[in-house]
């Protein structure tokens, strides 16, 4: 019953985290229609992943498969591959594409990157069967990443100069710098 | 228990999935920054940097590993467990050991339990399991999976766990079959001979130099003279168990091997228990033999022919009769074999032809065939040639003087030698 409830809050996870990133799909062409489709799908084969890598934990290999029927080995190569792809990854990339892919709005951006956040703790702690404590630790990074999130956010939202000027450069270079910066003062 | 380790085992650390997945979203909203020349996306990488920052170096690339299996023989069916223990990382995080158990046990609990030490460095983990099948076997592999503080990188490493012995689960037997003639060896079961047993038999006239004690006044009383008791004489039998393992067919823990070795455990159990000689000859590929004798430590001797694999008795295509040895005159044969081997058929017809008194518990079991409809008549067929075939060889038997009696494996032995047990059987 907690893993039902921990692969659900995977799922509903990537379903957010895709349909923040896409929605609306207006003004983003066929390219956002296709990603949005594929980042569905990959939120969907990533709870799937989990599923069947919780129930067939050993699956066997190519030379066991030999004398099994045609049909359990293409089922076994099946779920062979659903295991191998990192759905997540492929989730993430298309997730921030779709962001870009919009017109500039910084705080939905924001909150996609919370999102994304919250998505990759929960996926990790479902896969390692480990409680939320084990990320206590981590829990100074993440304030400060929180608040990296909401300067760069501040940062864009300011207006930029004139068109043609360095502004929108130096916008991206100060939010990197402020990001190399804390990483480099964290006592860790 | 007895202690398997410590033993220093070499680990590498890669990068978990947890970090791989923060690395994307850290390049891809660094790229997208970049690309796109907006800001907010810096801020979308920033956690995902930061998280990934905090990757330290010094952890350890050697750990201690103890193991503790049971070194005492099990018994199918019989909860038992491995203990593990790690140390050496106290520099690493947590630590998660994992059975991965061989198909022939069940893992109770697949995430080990912490009973002892209670720190992150210095506990047991405990692996239950039940094996299900007997046999000198491996547990499995113990996965350890250590993860760094972080979570970023992780080891994983996998240790092979020793094997244990499983004897199987005997058949369940209550009563005796006890032959008419018993050797003269004192024993257990009343003979048809007087002797100083507790069984009354009758009574005789007394004669100088008998024991005062046993005069039966009541009847000397009635009949006016010195009368004496007598009594049953106690001997002990001698019971040969002949186990077929020649052939091995059915399924997986349920096969004829695997009844025809319970029903031989079994019944040399109780025969032990009741100080009768017991001996024991196993007709495999290879038959071996132990020679008939009592106590505890022939139960091991029997129980250790009928576990492990022994590669010191004669071929079974050179052997062309059972070993005298192991056959002692008077001796009652007990048979468990699904009678598809037509050379141990033949030994068993001269086994009788020397005068042996044996009883077949037959282990067969014969399964449903199936088939498409297109082969299913001629399936069908063949079973029914098939069957007729065996219910010759048993019948040939029977003729021969040798019962055959039937068992599933499931109920008590008691039920098909019921008709053998009631009263002793006649032997020559």
């Amino acid at each position: 019953m907690n893993a039902a409830r921990r692969y659900l809050a995977v799922g509903l996870l990537a379903i957010a985290v895709a349909l923040w990133a896409g929605l609306p799909l207006i003004h983003t062409g066929r390219l956002g229609h296709i990603a949005f489709d594929l980042a569905i799908g990959c939120a969907v084969l990533g709870v799937a992943r989990l599923i069947a890598e919780a129930a067939a934990p050993n699956l066997p290999s190519r030379a066991d498969q030999l004398y099994l029927p045609v049909t359990s080995r293409i089922w076994l190569r099946g779920l062979s591959t659903l295991v191998a792809v990192p759905w997540p990854q492929a989730l993430i990339v298309l997730a921030v594409g779709l962001e870009a892919l919009h017109s500039r709005r910084p705080w939905h951006t924001a909150v996609l990157g919370v999102v994304l956040i919250c998505y990759l703790i929960t996926l990790h702690l479902t896969e390692s069967n480990s409680r939320l404590t084990v990320f206590r630790p981590q829990l100074p990074l993440l304030v400060t990443g929180a608040a990296l999130t909401a300067l760069s956010v501040g940062a864009a939202a300011l207006p930029a100069g004139p068109a043609g000027s360095g502004s929108g450069w130096l916008a991206v270079l100060a939010a990197i710098a402020a990001v190399v910066a804390a990483a480099l003062a964290l006592p860790i | 228990m007895l202690s398997a380790g410590p033993q220093k085992k070499p680990i590498t650390w890669q990068l978990t999935g947890h970090a791989r997945r923060l690395l994307t979203l850290a390049i891809a909203g660094l790229v997208i920054t970049v690309i796109s020349r907006r800001a907010e996306f810096a801020g979308l990488a920033a956690p995902a940097l930061l998280m990934l920052a905090a990757r330290q170096g010094g952890r350890p690339e050697v750990v201690n590993v103890e193991i503790d299996v049971p070194t005492a023989p099990l018994t199918e069916g019989e909860p038992s467990q491995a203990l593990v223990r790690i140390t050496g990382q106290q520099r690493a995080g947590q630590v998660q050991v994992r059975l991965i158990a061989n198909p022939w046990l069940t893992a109770g609990d697949t995430e080990a339990v912490r009973v002892a030490g209670g720190g992150s460095s210095g506990g047991w983990f405990r692996l239950p399991f039940v094996p299900e099948r007997w046999g000198v076997r491996s547990i499995g592999t113990v996965e350890v999976t250590l993860h760094d503080r972080w979570r970023l990188e992780e080891s994983k490493l996998t240790i092979s766990l020793p094997k244990v012995t499983c004897y199987p689960r005997p058949a369940l037997l209550e009563s005796q079959v006890v032959l008419s003639r018993l050797p003269s060896r004192l024993g257990e079961h009343p003979s048809r001979l007087a002797g100083e047993g507790v069984e009354f038999a009758g009574v005789r006239e007394f004669v100088p130099g008998d024991r005062q004690r046993r005069i039966n006044w009541p009847a000397t009383t009635r009949r006016g003279s010195l009368q004496l008791n007598i009594f049953n004489a106690e001997r002990a039998q001698v019971t040969v168990l002949l186990m077929d393992v020649s052939t091995d067919i059915g399924e997986v823990g349920e096969s004829t091997a695997d009844l025809a070795v319970r029903a031989a455990t079994g019944i040399a159990v109780r025969y032990l228990a009741a100080r009768d000689r017991v001996g024991l000859i196993s007709f495999g590929r290879r038959v071996d033999w132990i020679a008939p004798a009592v106590g505890r430590r022939q139960t091991e001797r029997i129980l250790h022919l009928i576990t492990e694999k022994s590669a010191s008795g004669h071929p079974t295509d050179v052997v062309s009769e059972l070993p005298h040895a192991a056959l002692p005159p008077g001796a009652l044969v007990i048979v468990f074999s699904p009678l598809l081997n037509l050379r141990l058929v033949e030994a068993l017809r001269g086994l009788r032809e020397r005068g042996f008194a044996t009883i077949v518990i037959d282990v067969l079991r014969v399964p449903k065939v199936g088939g498409l409809t297109r082969t299913k008549a001629l399936a069908d067929l063949a079973t029914r040639v098939w069957r007729m075939e065996q219910d010759a060889i048993r019948f040939s038997l029977r003729e021969l003087g040798i019962p055959v009696v039937a068992w599933d494996g499931k109920s008590s032995l008691d039920e098909p030698l019921a008709p053998y047990t009631r009263r002793p059987v006649v032997n020559r």
